[in-house]
């Protein structure tokens, strides 16, 4: 990519961080994701949630969907901490505040779609992880959340060029990546490292970000860059992709990040990898309600 | 009333998940590590179902006990198989699985078709294995029709339908179908590749039969299932699942080695390989997967 082009990517990007709808625990919760789990305190997560009355409702709801394994709705923000551990505090958390850091108005992607994929790939990442025993499963579901950042920042900082983009993509039947690079030039990878890096998010999920469509170019964090490009491929075959036929045949298994994550977790090898599929396939009306639960109420901040 | 309606009036038939005796999900796991048929969680109600009438026709009178007759050493293996009859009794209609036939129409033709056009000879072969009455070859017949106006314009299509049952297979040759097996055939087929057949029947036109040759074949028949070569795509559905372990591997090898390079095996919409064979590749199609032979080019191998 020109320099040229970076430079235009990060101009544009700079207005984002200005637009009034960013919750105001955006900033210092993803600070807080980059502390060592020991270094977070269990108050100031409680006083994040309970900041904004919408995200605080949100949570509660979104803790007792069975994607976070909560049976009921707790009913205190203290309760759900308690009741789910910290780290899965901050992912419910991030994923109601992406819902409501960026205005959906007139995007060229129906906001919807986006985010049941986001949030699809955000479950098969850490479903995956568990899989693999690959341990950290929450960092995994954020780095599924997070991957096509880039798609927000082109929707909202390259209106025009992502709606041609998009328009290309759905009328061709092809991945959207190719479609961007064919009529803009660049892709969401891109743009979402840029916003990415002027928010300061932590280096694995700068390089997710920036990654996931070639892992094996990736400069660090490469088996969790693998995990999310073959998560990202399985959501897109099945019913989680960005509401379009894409014309193709994905083989996972003869993907180089399929041997990236291989050499580092051998059981890989043993995976059912059509059984897998057809969990997947249980676990898409749950996604399908969470993204209501979010966005139905993100809809009124627009 | 239709078959799959009656057996809906038992004590298990409620479609409600929550309602659902645990026990009924181990029995959906260990069908799936048995035969690779998976039952979704909203479909499990179904499986509670063929659960109920096998326990009746046995005189059982808790899942729990029907539990212990499916893991007892030595009754599991008939008793799976009468259960996986009752669970897949009245699946067969036309056009059963859109997302294959769109994974077959989208992206497989097109990339055969750009394989195989430097050849002299433009044939496209397809191999229905376990056909039944005849359901999914005339599928795939009107599909390839379809398409024979625009992308398989001057080719040959071959469909070649097999079914160990004689009955089966006379029935198919007739191709006389029912409101139950026509109610995923949209009025665009029906219009299109049917003929009025008496009282809401319909026949499918001679030009459909034409493409197909039906008959009798054992699939454990390893002197015929030699001589089964050339195959572009074959379609097994719903078949494997009666078949042991060794003598479904064998089955399997037989596929690979019949099939072209390139070529495709497909299974059931929820049915898997159960990793019985690593030469084919697991590949995945929007809403479906799929069973590849690497082509020669692709490196794969």
């Amino acid at each position: 990519m020109s320099t040229s082009v970076t430079a235009t990517i990060r101009e544009r990007v700079k207005s984002i961080e200005t637009m009034p709808s960013i919750p105001t625990i955006f900033l210092p919760l993803l600070d807080l994701l980059n502390l060592p789990p020991e270094r977070v305190k269990l108050d100031e997560v409680v006083k994040l949630v309970s900041y904004d009355n919408t995200i605080a409702a949100q949570c509660l709801r979104a803790a007792s969907s069975p994607l976070f394994g909560l049976a009921k709705s707790p009913e205190s923000i203290k309760g759900a901490v308690i009741a789910l551990g910290l780290r899965k505090v901050e992912t419910i958390l991030l994923t109601c505040c992406l819902g409501n850091a960026f205005p959906t108005k007139n995007w060229p992607l129906d906001p919807i779609v986006f985010w049941r994929h986001s949030l699809g790939c955000a479950m098969v990442c850490r479903k995956f992880s568990e899989k693999l025993e690959a341990g950290d499963g929450d960092r995994a579901y954020m780095a599924g959340l997070l991957h096509d950042l880039g798609f927000m920042v082109n929707c909202i900082a390259f209106p025009k060029e992502f709606a041609a983009a998009a328009a290309h993509a759905s009328q061709k039947q092809i991945p959207l990546d190719e479609a961007e690079l064919t009529t803009m030039g660049f892709t969401h990878c891109e743009s979402g490292r840029a916003l990415a890096e002027r928010w300061h998010l932590a280096d694995d999920m700068i390089q997710v970000i920036a990654h996931h469509h070639a892992p094996e170019q990736g400069e660090s964090a490469q088996s969790l860059i693998a995990l999310v490009h073959l998560s990202d491929l399985l959501c897109r075959m099945r019913g989680m992709g960005y509401g379009y036929y894409e014309r193709r045949r994905v083989d996972l298994m003869g993907d180089p990040a399929w041997g990236i994550l291989l050499k580092e977790y051998q059981n890989l090898a043993g995976v059912d990898l059509a059984l897998f599929s057809f969990e997947l396939d249980e676990a898409v009306g749950e996604v399908f309600e969470l993204v209501s639960t979010i966005f139905g109420a993100a809809k009124t901040r627009d | 009333m239709t078959t799959h309606q009656m057996v809906s009036a038992t004590p298990f038939s409620s479609p409600s998940a929550a309602a659902i005796d645990p026990v009924f999900r181990q029995i959906r796991d260990l069908v799936y590590k048995v035969c690779g048929i998976f039952q979704l969680e909203e479909k499990l109600y179904l499986m509670a179902d063929a659960c109920g009438r096998r326990m009746k026709q046995l005189g059982i009178r808790t899942p729990r006990e029907y539990w212990d007759l499916l893991t007892a050493h030595s009754s599991r293996e008939a008793e799976i198989r009468q259960l996986l009859n009752e669970v897949t009794i009245g699946e067969t209609c036309l056009f059963r699985s859109q997302p294959q036939l769109d994974a077959l129409r989208k992206v497989i033709l097109p990339e055969l078709v750009e394989d195989k056009n430097k050849q002299v000879i433009k044939r496209l072969r397809i191999w229905s294995a376990g056909c039944s009455t005849g359901e999914e070859p005339y599928t795939l017949a009107m599909n390839m029709l379809e398409e024979s106006e625009h992308l398989l314009k001057g080719w040959t299509i071959e469909i070649l339908a097999t079914d160990l049952n004689d009955r089966s297979v006379e029935t198919a040759k007739v191709g006389i179908y029912g409101d139950y097996a026509l109610r995923s055939t949209s009025d665009y087929f029906r219009r299109k590749y049917f003929t009025p057949a008496g009282e809401k029947k319909l026949e499918v036109r001679p030009e459909v039969k034409k493409l197909i040759t039906f008959s009798r074949l054992n699939l454990q028949d390893d002197s015929r299932m030699l001589f089964m070569k050339g195959m572009d795509l074959i379609f097994c559905c719903n078949v494997l699942i009666y078949f042991d372990g060794p003598s479904k591997s064998k089955v399997i090898d037989h596929y690979y080695s019949n099939l072209n390079f390139g070529g495709y095996f497909f299974l059931g919409t929820s049915e898997s390989l159960l990793k019985l064979n690593d030469k084919f590749h697991l590949v995945h199609f929007p809403g479906t997967i799929a069973y590849w032979k690497p082509s020669l080019k692709s490196g794969k191998l």
